[in-house]
């Protein structure tokens, strides 16, 4: 899932001035589930904006409204109100959602609230860790599950470098997992560890797989239609 | 579950969130026969808004005060309350609210005009009166025709005064007839005036609701003669303050209420020894247990499984009943066929005897009318219209219906005055009688997680003293009391409800619910048979996807806008309700100068998004007082109020507001001078830092 | 069995224990100092001399430019690589450039993360790990790059050159499996030599280096100089897979501040002793008490 952090109220506000008028958009879907982007969440940015404008002498109008997802077009026919009508739309979508919407609204002007991060999991109640990196070139197979280029700091292949501690941990980081140990303590607990013995040296990775290859693009030709044109 | 799901469309569509509650009632409600809104009082009573109230009970109940003293009370029985620890004493707290509050301030709404057809009704009992007050509100014109000098039927005849004092039966008979119900008492149909004659005369329909009135007769040699009553006669003539004369030594035969009523009538009026004789075991009595309790504790003898077979005189005078045992008294089917061992035969000694196995109907109102009798000398009756043989009188009440209580009596004059509106528009009698289904138990699993709370025990005149007077034998609940003991209801169904549309299934719900409540597949859901309406996943949920049914949506905003427009100073304090006394909530105590408080059932139901709402509507300041009680009640509620106002503070302070004027307090003594301790310090620190602030 | 192509490399062919030093590069241009640290303690004492490649991601003059710089002076560097800063065209280049600058040892590492250095805002690049590098350099050695020429075919290289490529290895982690798995993993690409971080204790290494026995590539003891209790401490807790004993803690904190060298001295000369039987050099990193390497070299009884 991806998750999304709130960007500093000053940021945005910052973003808006000259705004009379802003619309909200929140998104239905990860980030609701993540808890910045959602619903509730437009309401309380709604009330701090108005509350920020007003403690700087001024009046800000502020709605909000939702859509299922931001990223898929026909959840748009969801909005209740029509962008026009605004200076700006501040979208609490992801990027994603942000980026699309400025296209499906291309005379709006569609800022973002959020700061989009990573795929992530929910690991425990209130907290989400990045888990994936969107390679294009998954080896989980090769590791149990845990990713290293997403979970080790340096997206290292071949096994750790010198750099965790004794508590298991990166060096970027206390709070931070090393990835590699994670690696192995999951092929122990598994029984697996002959496999992660067995395993070749891994060649450097095909980076062109991951953002390095220019923006990606996912085609289902099942469900194309000619006319599109892709 | 039996819900498929509620989606944000289906919402905007109803008149309220209340809309929802009518669709799955509480099983208190379900189990009433008149349907009251239980848990709706019994909210308004937790809140101290005793009068609101009492209009909530008699909007389905007229008989409020009677009840409240003599109801069976089938809520309570189906009280979900009874599988955490005991039931709601819910007719505990009607009695409070009714004697007192409805007392002082009887809301009466009489109907704007009162000029369709006339309407009599023969028999001022419950069913009567409870058919008058809905035609009088529908705008007829009823008249009640009661042949006993005073109106309220069994409650005034047949109900003694320890249990059921008078002035008590008049509120609810003066609230009646202050709808526009005309009395009539001391007039019998059938010899005063003929049912029949009332129809020419003008009435455009007759109810009949004459009740039973008489004991049924058991025809035994020797009853003929002084010393032989029948109970319900003795009893009308004890209410009328003419009791007859009875000797020393009672003997009661009989189990069922008006048995056990005539035998603690007859030890008040001056018996030495009250005996109570049935045919039934202990655990086959009719009567209710309290009303056997009682008996025993102020020393009436029960003997069980005997039946009388002959009144023992001798020179005229009673010396006792010949009795045989009892093999059993219902057969494979529950029905009354009893069977006797004529060899095992003993006396039971006494000078009187009273029969009380079993109440009949007089027809003495049929005397010179059309109005028919079955082949079993019962009324002719059409239970679908509550029509006799003639269509425009109608019957109901205790001389159609099976023997049953007060509020049965209620409901079914209410349902016979609906035939005959349906029937003086001149439209077919078509009645609804069907009802929305009912909340399931509650599982043993979340019953486990509810906080045991001990039911507030009713305090009674001691047996010795009672005994030997009318006066009441139960005291009311005070204040105190009837907050506490009505704070122990779930509010069943007023819990939340999950918008399947708006709902992205991100578990903040079900990691929040203290009672591990929601399971989430596709979407939420939260079963309204477990949701203890503590409003955190309301709070909580990032798509605004849950709705309190309890709660209009903006029903916080409302309250702090209708506070916050009292005046300046513009602070506000919302306080935990679960400890507050009347006073707290009705904003009666003294407080502290310049906050006003806002009582609210559960603070663990304020979002984030109220507090900052709070501060756009206006407020300067914003103080949260939890008490310790809630903390306990709904686990959690008070942490995760803390980090909302966390939250809150944090966000104010990026849009360039003072965090310093939202607080929260959590007191652990939660008293008046505490309360208003608390607000006034917090005032004060606010003013210095205001005050250091322009200094610098 | 083909020619050596360092000292360094002869040496330990010949196996000769041998020494090591290492010097940092300036964060700046004035290269002079370190130079001259590297004529005057290290010359002649060490077979050769690691030249640090923007360590712990401090931003410092390039190991490739003071290397070549060494190597005009007469002096054989070891010129070390991070995976950290440039991607494979890079790193391939630099080889190139090495070599023809007469560069012959080359440490192929990993490198710390940006997050530890003073440009905390920069990209990790780690296009290669360090297993990858030794690849990269076993590949050039065999007349080719890593790219792929319009046949699709690897790109031929017009000249190649051939280096004594080594790695490292943390032998006294928790983790020693991993560490072990992965050296293996780097002899396999290519590794000649291994140079370890700091070893305090010879018994943990002692297991340690019979665990890699197997690999037969020859191996030299880190020594790190102790410069006070307190370095010793930090070490402990704050540097990952470096252990050093209480006892060696303790000499520290009971000599008098004057005898802090001679005590640090002593401690790396009993290490080196120690641990010589079962390897194959020691490599020093002094931490700027480049004076101290000659004493060190004869406590250690290899004078």
């Amino acid at each position: 899932m991806i998750v999304a952090k709130k960007k500093l109220i000053k940021e945005i506000a910052e973003s808006l001035s000259g705004c009379k008028r802003v619309l909200v958009v929140a998104c239905g879907s990860c980030v609701t589930v993540c808890l910045s982007g959602g619903a509730k969440q437009a309401d309380e940015l709604a009330s701090q904006l108005r509350l920020a404008a007003r403690a700087a002498g001024g009046k800000l109008t502020v709605d909000t409204d939702c859509m299922e997802r931001q990223c898929d077009r026909e959840f748009v026919s969801q909005l209740t109100h029509d962008p026009k009508n605004y200076d700006a739309v501040l979208s609490i979508a992801c990027g994603v959602g942000v980026g699309f919407m400025s296209e499906l609204f291309p005379a709006a002007r569609v800022l973002p609230g959020l700061n989009t991060t990573f795929y992530g999991a929910a690991t425990a109640d209130g907290v989400w860790e990045e888990y994936c990196h969107g390679c294009g070139d998954c080896v989980l197979a090769m590791t149990g599950g845990v990713c290293p280029i997403a979970r080790c700091s340096k997206s290292l292949v071949n096994g750790p470098c010198g750099g965790t501690t004794k508590t298991g941990k990166c060096e970027v980081s206390p709070d931070m997992d090393c990835g590699w140990h994670l690696i192995y303590e999951r092929a122990k607990a598994a029984g697996r560890l002959e496999a992660l013995r067995a395993l070749p040296v891994q060649k450097p990775r095909n980076w062109a797989k991951d953002r390095s290859g220019g923006a990606r693009r996912l085609i289902h030709k099942e469900l194309t239609n000619p006319e599109d044109g892709r | 579950m039996a819900e498929a799901g509620l989606t944000s469309k289906d919402l905007a569509q109803l008149s309220g969130t209340a809309e929802l509650m009518e669709r799955l009632w509480a099983p208190c409600r379900f189990g009433c026969p008149v349907h009251a809104d239980v848990r709706s009082y019994l909210e308004c009573i937790a809140q101290g808004r005793f009068v609101d109230a009492v209009d909530v009970i008699r909007r389905n109940l007229p008989f409020a005060c009677v009840c409240g003293r003599v109801c069976h009370h089938p809520c309570e029985a189906n009280c979900r309350r009874n599988d955490v620890d005991s039931a709601v004493a819910i007719r505990e707290l009607k009695r409070f609210v009714a004697e007192q509050a409805g007392a002082k301030e009887p809301a009466v709404r009489k109907a704007a005009a009162q000029d369709r057809q006339t309407v009599a009704i023969i028999g001022a009992g419950p069913a009567g009166l409870s058919a008058a007050l809905e035609l009088a509100k529908a705008g007829y014109r009823p008249t009640v025709f009661e042949k006993f000098p005073r109106a309220g039927g069994v409650p005034a005849t047949a109900i003694p005064v320890y249990r059921l004092p008078r002035d008590v039966l008049q509120m609810d008979v003066d609230w009646i007839c202050a709808h526009g119900v005309k009395l009539a008492t001391g007039v019998a149909v059938g010899k005063d005036k003929t049912l029949d004659q009332l129809l020419s005369e003008g009435f455009s329909a007759v109810l009949i609701a004459a009740g039973l009135s008489r004991s049924r007769p058991l025809p035994l040699p020797g009853d003929q003669g002084a010393g032989v009553h029948g109970a319900l006669e003795f009893l009308t003539a004890a209410a009328m303050d003419r009791a007859p004369a009875l000797g020393k030594d009672v003997l009661v035969i009989g189990g069922g209420n008006v048995a056990t009523d005539a035998a603690r009538t007859a030890l008040r009026a001056g018996a030495g020894r009250v005996r109570m004789m049935c045919l039934e075991a202990s655990e086959e009595m009719p009567a209710f247990p309290w009303e056997q309790a009682e008996a025993q504790e102020e020393g009436i003898e029960f003997i069980h499984r005997r039946g009388p077979t002959e009144v023992r005189r001798a020179g005229g005078r009673i010396t006792g009943v010949a009795t045989r045992r009892v093999t059993r008294v219902f057969d494979e089917q529950k029905r009354f066929d009893p069977r006797y061992d004529d060899g095992d035969v003993s006396i039971v000694e006494c000078d009187t005897v009273i029969l009380a196995i079993g109440q009949a109907a007089e027809y003495g109102f049929l005397a010179g009318s059309t109005v028919k009798l079955n082949a079993r000398k019962q009324l002719e009756y059409n239970p679908a219209t509550c029509q006799t043989n003639v269509p425009a009188v109608f019957a109901a009440g205790e001389i159609v219906t099976p023997p049953g209580s007060v509020v049965e009596a209620c409901a079914s004059g209410q349902r016979a005055a609906r035939a005959m509106d349906l029937f003086l528009r001149g439209l077919p009698i078509v009645l609804d009688d069907v009802l929305p289904p009912h909340i399931d138990k509650i599982a043993p699993a979340t019953a486990d997680l509810v906080r045991k709370v001990r039911r507030e025990p009713v305090a009674a005149q001691p047996p010795q003293v009672r005994r030997k007077n009318f006066a009441e034998v139960d005291h009311s609940y005070r204040a105190s009391t009837a907050l506490h003991e009505s704070r122990r209801c779930m509010g069943c169904g007023s819990g939340a409800e999950v918008l399947t549309d708006k709902c992205a299934a991100c578990l903040t719900c079900l990691r929040v619910c203290p009672f591990d409540i929601p399971v989430v597949t596709d979407v939420a859901r939260i079963d309204p048979a477990l949701c203890q309406a503590c409003g955190i996943c309301v709070a909580e949920c990032p798509a605004n996807a849950i709705v309190p049914r309890g709660h209009e949506p903006g029903w916080l905003g409302r309250l702090t806008a209708a506070a916050l427009a009292e005046g300046s100073p513009k602070r506000i304090a919302y306080v935990c309700g679960h400890l507050a006394s009347q006073d707290d909530w009705l904003a009666r105590g003294e407080g502290a100068p310049g906050v006003r408080e806002i009582y609210l059932p559960s603070m663990g139901a304020i979002a984030t998004g109220d507090l900052l709402a709070a501060f756009e509507q206006g407020a300067e300041a914003v103080f949260l007082l939890t008490c310790q009680d809630a903390a306990e009640r709904y686990p959690s509620a008070t942490v995760r109020l803390r980090k909302r106002a966390a939250q809150a503070r944090q966000m104010l302070k990026a849009a360039g507001i003072k965090s310093n004027c939202l607080a929260m307090f959590e007191l652990t003594r939660f008293t008046r001078p505490a309360i208003r301790e608390t607000l006034a310090e917090a005032v004060a620190k606010l003013a210095a830092a205001k005050t250091k602030a322009k200094a610098k | 069995m083909s020619e050596a192509v360092s000292k360094l490399q002869a040496e330990l062919e010949a196996r000769h224990f041998v020494v090591t030093g290492e010097i940092g590069p300036p964060k700046g241009t004035n290269v002079e100092p370190c130079l001259h640290e590297a004529e005057k303690y290290l010359k002649g004492k060490v077979v050769a001399v690691n030249v640090t490649d923007l360590q712990t991601a401090v931003m410092r003059l390039g190991s490739l430019v003071v290397s070549s710089l060494l190597v005009q002076r007469g002096i054989e560097p070891v010129f070390q690589m991070v995976c950290r800063d440039r991607n494979r065209l890079a790193l391939e280049s630099d080889l190139l450039s090495a070599y023809v600058l007469g560069i012959r040892n080359v440490l192929a590492l990993t490198g710390d993360h940006v997050a530890l250095g003073d440009h905390k805002d920069g990209m990790a690049v780690f296009d290669l790990d360090s297993v990858g590098l030794l690849g990269a350099i076993s590949t050039l050695e065999a007349g080719h790059d890593m790219g792929l020429d319009s046949k699709g075919q690897p790109n031929v290289l017009d000249g190649s050159p051939k280096f004594f490529s080594g790695c490292c290895v943390t032998p006294c982690t928790d983790d020693v499996e991993m560490q072990i798995l992965k050296l293996e993993k780097k002899v396999a690409a290519g590794a000649q030599f291994v140079q370890t971080q700091a070893v305090y204790d010879p018994g943990t290494f002692e297991t340690f280096m019979r665990r890699v026995e197997h690999l037969k590539v020859p191996v030299l003891v880190g020594i790190v100089m102790l410069k006070s209790a307190g370095m010793a401490k930090y070490m402990n807790s704050s540097v990952p897979g470096v252990s050093v004993p209480d006892q060696v803690i303790q000499r520290m904190t009971d000599c008098a501040k004057d005898d802090r060298e001679k005590v640090s001295v002593d401690i790396c000369g009993e290490i080196i002793r120690a641990v010589k039987p079962f390897c194959q050099g020691a490599h020093l990193m002094t931490l700027g008490w480049d004076h101290l390497v000659p004493d060190i070299i004869k406590a250690a009884g290899l004078a």
